[in-house]
């Protein structure tokens, strides 16, 4: 049959040179047809063995053309077969030279100049009448190239996921790649029926290669679908694209494209869709949780904006204040602020206008029926807005205040307590120093009576100093301020003080000059400053230094409201130590009334309070400065007064007892018998008719007779209605001119007057000696 | 005997693979000369699996009902041989056999005549060939039809053990423009596999040494 091969034009077209650039051409030749994938064909006849081939041919298997055409044995055929396959490849020539009809292998071949190279042979049995093969022929093409390429096809599908498929439009099944079978869940195959592939798609999705659609060639067409894997039964997401082409063999449609799996794309895009479809929903829901939260809390809730407007209301603001949250919009918000707490809700608004978010800010808002109601405020600013939060703290405002009121209580109680205890002392001395006059009186015996009554007026003297100190601690104590210059006061008192803290204690005066003056009872000063001498050196019980200090201050704002005094000029009057001081604890407690630090009898524990008191009452304050061991600087604090400093303000000396003139007339008015006598009996000793009242309108009925009268003395606390003020304004009345001296147990200064009292009235507090009494009469008659 | 005695090497299988297609390629044209039309056959691939997973695999491949074409061979090996197909093709096979004017009627009427002749045709001359090439012969029991599923038709008779195994061949034929595909089975008992693998290596060195000599 070797004269039916396709060999005569090729052997045509290469005639034989002779020279030795032959074999540079042909391998030329060889190498341009590898690269070129051209086909190198092959005819073998099966009878006899035969194989012919063409100039390629003989190329590949380094023949000349000539050796080619003249016809190999099959020997030569499988010589140049890679070793690996040509078992493989002889077994299928085998089948086809004993009646298989369709050859094609691919194979590689080791070319004579050793490189290796993959080859695709197709061939084709041609039989007889009986059926008998005749010949086998094919051709071989060069597909190392596509072979490679394959390779990176197949790395690149595995790795990718990506199957692949190709179906010729009219047959049954479509070839697959081995990926495309994975993906499906299907066992691998080259070839697959399209029911088998389509078998696994849900009946709700596209098929994978449906035979129905016959779209124009050039067509790319893709399509998602659910598979159920039938080796595992999981559903899966898959995504086919693929585009039908022009079949050059069989001029159908082909139908290629790749397969690969979407399902977590198809997740993630299903949780999307769901997120989008019920995210409105779900903002429905939120907003009505916040609605309820809004529309359900007692606290208050508000929108304000930093025009200094309400904006938006909750109802708690009904329920609380009787509000409606429409009242609010348009309100301005310190309108129902109470109007003390304002400056301390402008500063936090000033806080909070800067970005500052304020929390715990208590604040009293006025209810509609005009109550304020304590709330603790939480605000956030946002932009130009800003949501405020307030919870309702008027009840434990209340409670607050009911424990400090008890606490005040408490306090009181220790102070009743030891003003008991200290008065019954004395009344013991006294009580008992009258006892022993009574019986020694009875017995006869006159001698040594006045130790007794030495020991009733010292117990009495101390009974009143400590009078004095409670009432001064409590600020009702009567004050007689004067323009004072406190560092001549400390110079008249130097040697006083020296003496008092004896000889150890080094004493240091520095004195600031041009020092400012203050109004100030300057008595008072006196006491306090002995006061804190005594208590520095009590704190020195082995010597040191006692430093007296005067300065002028000015209080700033803050430090005057961390002091709780009104800004501005002060005169400060320090004392200051080397001793002991104080812990933080007993600084705390050291303005306490009775609070002492001092062994049980030392100290009365009124000493810092009674200063205290009298520094608050005199517009001023007291401050400590110690720590333990470090000494203790103790400051009063007054505020400077522009004046003419009073130059009477020493001690008035006991003036010569003056008797009174003829027919000079008093009128007592004290609802206290015991009093009364004592002041009508020193009256009449000067000389004066005294007339005796024991109340308010039983001294009126005086007043109005027509008996002479130089001086009225009133108590200020009279029983019958009429107070002592009282008495002395209808004496002045009826009397114009008429001196009055009030006689008073405390400063009942409503009542007398804050201010100076008018010209002719003048004021003694309880207790008061016979002598002051004395003395005050007559100056007053006397000025007459 | 276990499954590892009778398992192929790849030589042994290529060379399966070979007779079989020589087989198919006998059926092939035998098919053809019937049907008039190019047949396509994918080159088949050979593999020795238990029914169970020889039932899986034409089960996945195939969901409707299927049926066979049954033929039992005896000789050096001897089996069961099914040709399968699913139950909506071979009414086109049928129809494809007897040609375009055949009436509805009248395919309905032979289908199973024409079914058996079919398989007859395309078993015989596979199974044929392959025991010609083997330097064999077979003796092959007249074709029966059977409907089922896969399990079902490839239960093995009852002359096999229930260690069998499955010869399974993929054949897919494709006819343009009929869809015609099926598979091949052999039922073979242990016994029968061995002496079938006994005979391709006979084969194996038959062809190495006869086409070398040949024109060597």
């Amino acid at each position: 049959m070797s004269d039916t091969a396709p060999t005569a034009p090729l052997e045509a077209r290469i005639n034989a040179p002779a020279s030795d650039r032959l074999d540079a051409v042909k391998e030329r030749l060889r190498t341009t047809l590898s690269a070129s994938g051209a086909a190198a064909a092959w005819d073998w006849d099966i009878a006899t063995g035969s194989i012919v081939g063409d100039a390629h041919f003989a190329a590949l298997y380094g023949l000349t053309p000539e050796q080619a055409a003249a016809g190999i044995g099959p020997k030569t055929f499988f010589s140049i077969i890679h070793p690996d396959d040509a078992t493989r490849i002889r077994l299928a020539v085998g089948g086809m030279l004993r009646g298989a009809e369709l050859f094609s292998k691919e194979y590689r071949l080791l070319a004579p100049d050793a490189s290796m190279r993959w080859v695709h042979a197709r061939g084709r049995c041609h039989f007889d009448a009986q059926d008998q093969p005749t010949h086998f022929d094919g051709v071989l093409v060069d597909i190392t190239e596509q072979k490679r390429v394959e390779e990176q096809l197949r790395i690149a599908q595995t790795a990718g996921g990506i199957g692949t498929f190709e179906y010729i439009d009219g047959f049954a099944t479509a070839a697959v790649s081995a990926q495309f079978c994975a993906l499906l869940g299907l066992h691998p195959a080259n070839d697959l029926p399209l029911r088998t592939i389509n078998a696994v798609v849900d009946p709700r999705d596209p098929l994978i290669i449906d035979i129905a659609v016959r779209p124009e060639a050039g067509v790319a067409i893709q399509a998602e679908f659910r598979i159920t894997r039938p080796d595992t039964g999981e559903t899966r997401w898959v995504k086919r694209c693929g585009e039908y082409l022009r079949d050059a063999v069989s001029s159908g449609l082909r139908f290629v494209g790749v397969i690969y799996d979407v399902t977590e794309a198809k997740r993630t895009e299903e949780r999307l869709r769901t997120f989008n479809e019920t995210l409105e929903s779900r903002v429905e829901e939120r907003t009505r949780e916040r609605d309820r939260v809004w529309r359900t809390s007692q606290d208050l809730f508000v929108l304000c904006g930093f025009d200094g407007f309400y904006r938006s209301a909750n109802p708690a603001w009904q329920e609380s204040l009787g509000y409606a949250p429409d009242e609010l919009l348009g309100m301005r918000i310190d309108a129902i602020i109470c109007p003390e707490d304002i400056p301390f809700a402008t500063e936090q608004y000033s806080q909070l206008s800067q970005g500052l978010v304020i929390r715990d800010v208590d604040l009293r808002l006025r209810a509609k029926d005009g109550a304020y109601r304590w709330f603790s405020w939480t605000c956030i600013p946002e932009g130009d807005e800003f949501y405020a939060a307030g919870r309702d703290i008027t009840d434990r405002k209340l409670l607050e205040d009911q424990l400090r009121q008890s606490q005040k209580m408490e306090a009181v109680g220790q102070l009743t307590g030891g003003l008991a205890h200290d008065f019954n002392n004395l009344l013991t001395g006294i009580t008992g120093s009258l006892d022993m006059l009574s019986t020694r009186l009875a017995q006869g015996r006159y001698t040594d009576l006045d130790r007794y009554i030495g020991a009733a007026q010292g117990a009495s003297t101390r009974a009143a100093a400590l009078t004095h100190r409670l009432l001064a601690f409590s600020r009702r104590q009567t004050l007689n301020p004067k323009t004072t210059d406190i560092n001549r006061l400390i110079a008249s008192m130097e040697d006083l003080i020296r003496r008092s803290v004896g000889p150890a204690v080094d004493v240091t005066i520095v004195e600031t000059a041009g020092l400012w003056t203050t109004l100030v009872d300057p008595n008072q000063l006196e006491n306090a400053l002995l006061n804190l001498c005594i208590n520095a050196r009590d704190a020195m019980p082995d010597g040191g230094r006692l430093t007296i200090e005067t300065a002028n201050t000015w209080m700033d704002e803050r430090t005057a409201a961390e002091r709780d005094i009104p800004p501005g000029a002060y005169v400060s009057l320090c004392v200051a130590d080397t001793g002991t001081g104080m812990a933080p604890d007993v600084i705390k407690r050291a303005f306490d009334p009775f609070f002492t630090t001092k062994p049980l009898g030392q100290g009365t524990g009124l000493g810092l309070s009674m200063i205290y008191g009298f520094a608050r009452q005199s517009g001023g304050q007291v401050h400590i400065d110690s720590r333990v061991n470090c000494g203790t600087k103790m400051c009063i604090d007054l505020p400077r007064h522009l004046g003419e400093t009073d130059e009477s303000t020493t001690p008035a000396s006991r003036i010569a007892m003056q008797r009174a003139e003829q027919g000079e007339t008093v009128l007592v008015v004290d609802d206290e018998p015991t009093v009364r006598m004592l002041i009508t009996e020193v009256l009449e000793d000067l000389g004066y008719i005294a007339i005796e009242a024991p109340d308010g309108s039983a001294g009126l009925k005086v007043l109005e007779s027509s008996t002479r009268l130089d001086l009225l003395i009133t108590d200020v606390g009279l029983p019958g209605g009429m107070n002592g003020r009282q008495v002395a304004d209808a004496g002045r009345a009826l009397r114009p001119g008429l001196k009055v001296l009030f006689i008073t147990g405390y400063a009942e200064t409503a009542v007398i007057g804050s201010g100076q009292l008018e010209t002719g009235l003048e004021v003694m507090t309880k207790p008061f000696t016979m002598e002051a009494l004395t003395t005050k009469i007559s100056g007053m008659i006397g000025k007459a | 005997m276990t499954p590892s005695d009778i398992a192929l090497s790849d030589l042994e299988r290529d060379a399966l693979t070979e007779l079989v297609n020589i087989g198919v390629s006998r059926a092939a044209v035998a098919l053809r000369k019937m049907v008039g039309e190019q047949v396509m056959l994918s080159v088949p691939s050979v593999e020795v699996i238990t029914h169970k997973a020889a039932a899986a695999v034409i089960g996945e491949r195939e969901s409707t009902d299927l049926v066979a074409v049954r033929q039992d061979f005896s000789g050096a090996f001897s089996g069961r041989a099914l040709l399968i197909f699913p139950q909506t093709n071979s009414f086109e096979l049928v129809r494809a056999v007897l040609g375009p004017d055949a009436s509805d009627d009248e395919v309905a009427a032979m289908e199973t005549e024409a079914l058996a002749e079919t398989g007859n045709v395309i078993l015989n001359g596979c199974l044929a060939t392959m025991a010609n090439m083997l330097q064999q012969s077979l003796t092959m029991s007249l074709p029966e039809v059977t409907r089922g599923d896969g399990k079902q038709l490839l239960e093995p008779p009852d002359a096999i053990d229930g260690a069998g195994l499955v010869l399974f061949l993929y054949i897919n034929f494709s006819v343009r423009d009929r869809d015609i595909r099926g598979y091949i089975a052999m039922l073979m008992d242990v016994p029968s596999l061995i002496a079938l693998k006994i005979l391709v290596g006979e084969f194996i060195a038959r062809v190495m040494d006869d086409d070398m000599g040949q024109g060597g």
